[in-house]
């Protein structure tokens, strides 16, 4: 036997040996890590959210550890990339169930990654989706925890109707589900209150002039906008709106405007903008403001900064747990059974599980120059019916 | 008759920029036959050192030397290190200059990070202009785009090296054997067409979002124009963004975006089709 024979042949061994030892200790040994894929984009448009979404999971996984893990067992996250098409996001998901055997999944992506992901796991994996999405989503075994339109606009439009003196609306989207389910919801807040709808119009994700948009939206006479323009639009956009002075008579209410987002649009042109989630970086809470602190020291000063869809990462760990902990198991039967009602607490405030949505404090804040200042808290606020 | 003059200083104003953004192109393309696809990364670059003054506390106009200095260098470097081995060979630039336009992409992700950046206006608010609102950075703009053109046009028709860049266009072997050096005219031509894309971007910064990934948005709306002005004569980079501008404008009034968009599209497609050379075909 030569060498490289004995090296191949030694190779073999210690892999068979490692795959037999497997399924061993892992039968036996009630301290087996659980393993958690995080699915979150680090590419694509979305690769924006990548480094605050992997701060936030490891962050949640370091204090969940810390207080005891999931069910008495450590957490061990894998990471994987979901920034790109549908197709690549099931190859990458499937390394990590497949390969990597985890146990369960925390997702923040968009909806086509997420229809996806359903079919790829029909119910047989737990599965986590956390970012503000258009709701309806109602599989076995998945659990959301993002804003719906319904959460975040029943509240809100009869409060800016009541305060900012909002009755003619004008409703401006990328040209995509989201846009168009959050506005078909908008429409019957807007008349429940008082309102109209004065114009509604979709663009496609290449404009980058929004000249004609301005024109018309200033010949509708409207005196609110709810913009579910998404990322490099939103920003241009709304840089744009306040140029041409529309920013001093018109309010502007936006469900996807974030810190990054709003640094885009600059301080001078956030001029009555306001948007409404169930996060901001800023919420003047205690539990906000411990986690806040806690990413800060972990990540230093220059660290990405904090936003509603970074963060959901963080509390799909906290739900996970709070799911798998009442169960006892992280079995998705197991899991179903416990699942409605269950609560947790984390930097959004207390949340509770219903029809596999949560039910929770939604927050309406404005533009204040480049930041942003929360000046009303909706309490206990439901996601509406997504199972029909 | 407010919203006419509105839409009609709209369809001004993208006639205009477009014809800025896209000239850095239309002098790489169609003066070198060099598909430059790091075009909208010098847009980025210019935007960037808006960026850069406005965080050192200085007025915007120090970003124009900046600009320039920086598009001078880095077009120095990818003409001698990489374009200048690649002319003529059309497909080839294409494949170099994708590569170095995600590697400007990612220097600059490095450097300034992912997230949007906001570049303050120097001159806030709004004029009346024919009864039309419009901000007024805007109208300065147009005003210095009209005048800049109006110069160039008159230069490259009057000035030597006007006439020295026809010859080597025309018959490169010729103007080589007449004592025209063509090597450092090239180098010239590309380094002033990538200058001319970093200035786009520094007169757009203010107006518009700034991050790594923008450049993609002006090299297609830039080979747009090309595509229908034709290649190789300022007249037809100013037709080709008329048609290109004016058409997205107007038919985005009266229909919506997606309409102006799919009319941009079909009128590409058709010259393409039809008409290669574009309106105005080179002299």
């Amino acid at each position: 036997m030569n060498r490289r024979t004995l090296l191949k042949s030694s190779t073999a061994a210690a892999l068979l040996a490692m795959t037999l030892a497997g399924p061993v200790t892992s039968a036996f040994a009630a301290d087996d890590p659980v393993k958690v894929g995080i699915l979150i984009p680090q590419s694509g448009p979305g690769g924006l959210f990548g480094p605050s979404s992997k701060n936030s999971a490891e962050l949640a996984v370091e204090e969940i550890n810390a207080g005891g893990g999931i069910l008495g067992r450590m957490v061990e996250p894998f990471y994987a990339d979901v920034g790109g098409p549908p197709s690549d996001a099931i190859q990458a998901a499937l390394k990590l169930w497949k390969g990597e055997k985890v146990d369960a999944f925390i997702g923040m992506h968009d909806s086509a990654v997420r229809g996806a992901l359903d079919n790829l796991f029909k119910g047989q994996v737990p599965y986590i989706y956390t970012p503000v999405y258009e709701g309806g989503e109602c599989a076995d075994g998945v659990y959301v925890l993002g804003e719906t339109p319904a959460q975040q606009l029943e509240p809100v439009i009869p409060w800016m109707a009541e305060n900012k003196g909002a009755s003619k609306w004008y409703l401006i989207g990328n040209d995509y589900n989201w846009p168009r389910d959050t506005n078909a919801a908008a429409k019957t807040y807007i008349e429940a209150s008082g309102g109209t709808v004065v114009g509604e119009e979709y663009l496609p994700f290449t404009a980058d002039n929004f000249d004609s948009n301005l024109a018309k939206i200033k010949d509708s006479g409207a005196d609110a906008v709810l913009v579910t323009l998404v990322g490099g639009a939103s920003v241009g956009f709304n840089r744009a709106f306040a140029s041409f002075g529309l920013s001093d008579d018109v309010t502007r209410l936006g469900t996807l405007i974030e810190e990054n987002t709003l640094a885009g649009i600059g301080a001078e042109n956030s001029k009555n903008l306001f948007s409404s989630a169930g996060y901001f970086a800023n919420i003047d809470t205690e539990p906000a403001k411990k986690f806040a602190e806690a990413y800060k020291a972990k990540f230093g000063d220059d660290a990405p900064v904090l936003n509603s869809l970074g963060e959901s990462v963080y509390d799909g760990l906290l739900l996970l747990k709070a799911i798998a902990d009442k169960a006892g198991s992280l079995d998705v039967a197991a899991m179903e059974k416990a699942a409605e009602g269950v609560s947790y607490s984390g930097p959004r405030g207390e949340a509770t599980l219903e029809q596999r949505h949560t039910t929770k404090d939604i927050y309406l804040a404005e533009a204040n120059g480049a930041d942003f200042t929360v000046v009303e808290t909706f309490s206990n606020v439901g996601a509406g019916d997504n199972c029909q | 008759m407010e919203l006419v003059a509105l839409q009609g200083l709209n369809f001004v104003y993208i006639s205009l920029t477009l014809a800025l953004v896209a000239l850095g192109l239309a002098v790489v393309f169609g003066l070198l036959g060099v598909m430059n696809m790091a075009h909208g990364e010098f847009v980025m670059l210019g935007a960037y050192s808006v960026l850069v003054v406005q965080n050192a506390g200085l007025p915007l106009l120090a970003a124009l030397p900046l600009a320039l200095a920086v598009c001078a260098a880095v077009g120095w470097l990818l003409e001698y290190f990489v374009i200048r081995h690649l002319y003529r060979r059309p497909f080839d630039t294409l494949l170099a200059t994708w590569g170095l336009a995600i590697l400007m992409r990612e220097i600059v992700e490095a450097v300034f990070g992912r997230d949007y950046k906001s570049v303050n206006q120097s001159l806030p608010g709004t004029v009346e202009v024919f009864g039309a609102v419009y901000p007024a950075y805007r109208v300065v703009l147009m005003a210095l785009m009209v005048a800049f053109f109006a110069g160039l046009f008159l230069w490259y028709r009057r000035s030597n090296t006007g006439a020295r860049i026809k010859a080597m266009v025309s018959n490169p072997a010729l103007a080589t054997a007449v004592g025209v050096n063509t090597a450092v005219l090239a180098r010239g031509a590309f380094i002033f067409g990538v200058c001319m894309a970093g200035l786009a971007g520094v007169a757009l910064a203010p107006l518009v979002r700034v991050e790594p990934y923008m450049g993609i948005d002006y090299l297609l709306s830039s080979f747009f124009i090309l595509v229908v002005g034709g290649l190789g004569s300022l007249v037809g980079l100013l037709v080709g963004s008329t048609v290109i501008g004016g058409s997205d404008a107007i038919v985005s009034a009266i229909t919506s975006k997606t309409g102006g968009y799919m009319t941009v599209l079909v009128i590409s497609i058709l010259f393409l089709w039809l008409r290669p050379n574009g309106i105005v075909a080179r002299d």
